[in-house]
């Protein structure tokens, strides 16, 4: 077997997850090489932390596979989590434990060999910036301070991936900043890191590979430059039609410039559609006369753009407000 | 290399791999639970109230006891040699029922929560992503909790050790006392893990853990009298023969392993608990009552004939036919005026106990090994069960490598 560089250190294909019949994911293909830092960007529910969960091998997915260095996580699940450190969105601390007996036992937990546990506590503690506070009590630690520990628990096997759903929630903004330092550090140690959060700039300058959920499904990834370029290239355009909707957007689905039809809401004669298109504006004219040629009556021709942010929201958040219902 | 080679190979490890999950459970359990002085202090308490125990009794039973070898006149028509050994039976007694009662409350608290509170304190999820498998796991919450009251159980050993002074109990009954107490807590130890791991909030599991111990000391009791009774009085059973429950019912009720234990102290089989045994044992006590020639016996076997002079009783004492006379060289009674003739049977001691400790145990592994199922992430239960062979892609002789 040869280990190529290329091997992804994490790799899905269709993963789908249902609670009770409800659709978690509807089919995640992701792909994330050695080194990088993806970012999984969603709004709450999306899928993120399911996702997450699925690469912990703390659920099992409907269907799909997903591995992790190329091993399946329902193939072999110890040898997964040997090479995975996982920090999850809500997590709790022992009663009664000192900050070195908590990084202690989770280092006994992954066999780490007793005379190299000593100095590894000391090593991870400054990398998290708690060295002096390495005789406290965990439940003693304020809030940002738990979260700095628990990313050390998640390095003391030297995994080769972490998984951290969102590791700077409930953080202000100072300890936001040393979260990010610190997640840079291990960038620069040459982690592969999986990190999610619901809020993109906060993730855009520390990723280099993004990937945005929605409802279970990856609706963007790539290198984060890729991301932002397409992201800005795409328009938003606003059609309003009187003919056939399905006609429509079965017309539209065959230019590969644009993306999937994001809103449906019809008015009488009137049909309203939001699409992603990915041109200029001479290419907008363009597809305006093509799709009249086409035959479809356009009443309505506009377009919203269009900053990363913006578009983000657009991308994800028409859902947001059904989103809160169904929570 | 062949694949059973690889195998073979692989096994050793994975024992290692199991010991050294025990291990680091053990060690961050234990590290916390002797943190401070509460271990300390719950040791200290549970010492001095049996000491008092003991004290207590000694007080209560040494003046009768001391009377009765200096006048005679023993419950039992006995006469004995000297009050130590009375004293020594009673403070035995009471000492070995009222640990069992202690470890019946204090084991299950110990595992009623092992995994519920890390569930309930999310910290379940980030053990169980430890390449820790979940036997470890289990087993070392447990064994963390039976250190603890093992080590209770233990420490009182001296209090108990007072009796061989004076004599009433040998050290035979003090090992089977400490056998009795040890499979106690451990089974009840694995109740409470099982609760814990099956329920999802410490407090279900805790009322859970209680109400089955109950069940296992009450509960068997009452299912055991109910169905004596109710077979006893079964139509088809015309003279009211004593029909009991089957005795394994009693098989998993530590309260009863106790009494054996203690039963066998008793003077010659007379006794209180001698005498639950011996009801447990079917040794209904059978009496012959006669109204002038007319004599009965009370278990079911008719009329006595008149002029009967004695009665055929087997070696319990039991008597074994009623409607005889006693044939030649046989171990008879006679029976006189009124209440003829009451024959306690002896009990048989030392037969529960060892019963217990097996059922026990047996119920301990089986409610163990459920609890590692229930261990496994809810989401991955199903999914662990076709543990496939790995993949062509993963070597597995470069992954155990990287597990050093």
């Amino acid at each position: 077997m040869t280990d190529l560089p290329a091997t992804p250190i994490v790799e899905t294909r269709g993963l789908v997850k249902r609670y009770d019949g409800e659709l978690a994911l509807a089919g995640i293909d992701l792909v994330i090489g050695p080194g990088e830092i993806y970012g999984l960007v969603g709004p709450n529910g999306a899928g993120k932390t399911t996702t997450m969960k699925i690469l912990a091998t703390l659920l099992a997915p409907t269907a799909g596979e997903a591995l992790v260095c190329g091993i399946g996580i329902s193939d072999d699940p110890i040898e997964v989590r040997r090479r995975i450190g996982y920090m999850p969105d809500f997590y709790g601390v022992y009663d009664d434990m000192r900050v070195w007996e908590y990084l202690d036992f989770f280092a006994r937990c992954y066999s780490v060999p007793a005379g190299r546990r000593a100095g590894m506590i000391g090593e991870l503690l400054e990398i998290v910036g708690l060295g002096d506070k390495r005789d406290a009590y965990v439940e003693a630690l304020s809030r940002g301070m738990r979260q700095r520990l628990c990313l050390a628990h998640t390095l003391v096997h030297d995994p080769q991936l972490l998984i951290l759903d969102e590791p700077a929630s409930g953080l202000d903004p100072r300890a936001r900043v040393d979260m990010r330092e610190i997640l840079r550090e291990l960038r620069g140690m040459g982690k592969t890191i999986l990190v999610s959060s619901h809020i993109l700039p906060e993730l855009a300058e520390l990723c280099t590979s993004v990937g945005i959920i929605d409802r279970g499904r990856l609706l963007r990834s790539g290198r984060i430059e890729e991301i932002e370029q397409s992201l800005r290239a795409t328009a938003l355009l606003r059609i309003e039609l009187l003919s056939d909707p399905v006609l429509a957007i079965e017309w539209l689905g065959t230019d590969h410039r644009v993306g999937d039809v994001l809103e449906v809401s019809s008015d009488g004669g009137l049909t309203r559609l939001d699409v992603p298109f990915d041109g200029s504006a001479d290419e907008q004219a363009a597809f305006l006369r093509t799709m009249i040629e086409a035959g479809l009556v356009v009443s309505g021709f506009s377009q919203t753009t269009s900053d990363l942010e913006e578009i983000f929201l657009k991308v994800t958040g028409h859902q947001g407000n059904d989103e809160e219902t169904a929570a | 290399m062949t694949t059973a080679t690889i195998s073979r190979a692989r096994r050793l490890p994975r024992l290692r791999e199991f010991g050294s999950s025990v291990a680091t459970i053990m060690v961050k359990e234990l590290r916390s639970r002797f943190r401070g002085r509460r271990a300390f202090v719950i040791i200290t308490v549970y010492l001095a109230v049996l000491a008092l125990i003991a004290y207590g009794v000694y007080a209560v039973v040494a003046p009768s006891a001391r009377m009765q070898a200096q006048f005679g006149g023993g419950e039992f028509g006995t006469t004995f040699a000297n009050a130590s050994a009375t004293i020594g039976q009673a403070v035995f007694t009471l000492l070995s029922l009222f640990q069992l009662l202690l470890v019946c409350f204090i084991a299950p608290a110990f595992t009623a929560g092992a995994i519920s509170l890390e569930r309930e304190k999310q910290t379940l999820d980030l053990l169980v992503t430890t390449p820790m498998r979940p036997g470890g796991i289990v087993v070392g919450k447990l064994l963390a909790a039976l250190a603890f009251v093992g080590l209770m159980i233990v420490a009182a050993i001296p209090i108990s050790a007072l009796v061989l002074m004076y004599g009433g109990a040998a050290i035979d009954d003090i090992v089977r006392q400490q056998v009795v107490l040890l499979v106690t807590a451990l089974g009840l130890g694995a109740i409470g893990l099982f609760w814990s791991a099956l329920v999802k909030r410490t407090q279900a599991a805790t009322v859970l853990t209680y109400a089955t111990v109950l069940a296992l000391t009450v509960g068997t009791v009452l299912v055991f009298i109910f169905w004596s009774v109710v077979s006893t009085r079964d139509s088809d059973n015309q003279f009211g023969t004593p029909r009991l429950a089957p005795e394994q019912l009693m098989w998993v009720n530590p309260a009863v392993a106790m009494i054996d234990v203690v039963a066998n102290t008793e003077f010659s089989g007379y006794g209180p608990f001698s005498s639950i045994i011996s009801g447990l044992q079917g040794g209904v006590s059978s009496s012959v009552v006669c109204e002038g020639d007319v004599c009965f016996t009370t278990d079911g076997g008719g009329a006595v004939p008149g002029g009967v002079k004695s009665l055929p009783v087997d070696v319990n004492g039991v008597v074994v036919n009623a409607g005889i006379d006693c044939p030649p060289n046989a171990r008879c009674v006679e029976p006189r005026g009124g209440v003829a003739a009451v024959f306690d049977p002896q009990p048989i001691t030392g037969h529960f106990w060892p019963r217990f400790a097996i059922s026990f145990a047996a119920l301990s592994l089986l409610l163990t090994l459920a609890s590692m199922r229930l261990v496994v992430p809810a989401g991955m239960r199903f999914a662990f069960r076709r543990l496939r062979p790995a993949k062509a892609g993963v070597d597995p002789i470069s992954s155990a490598e990287a597990d050093k």
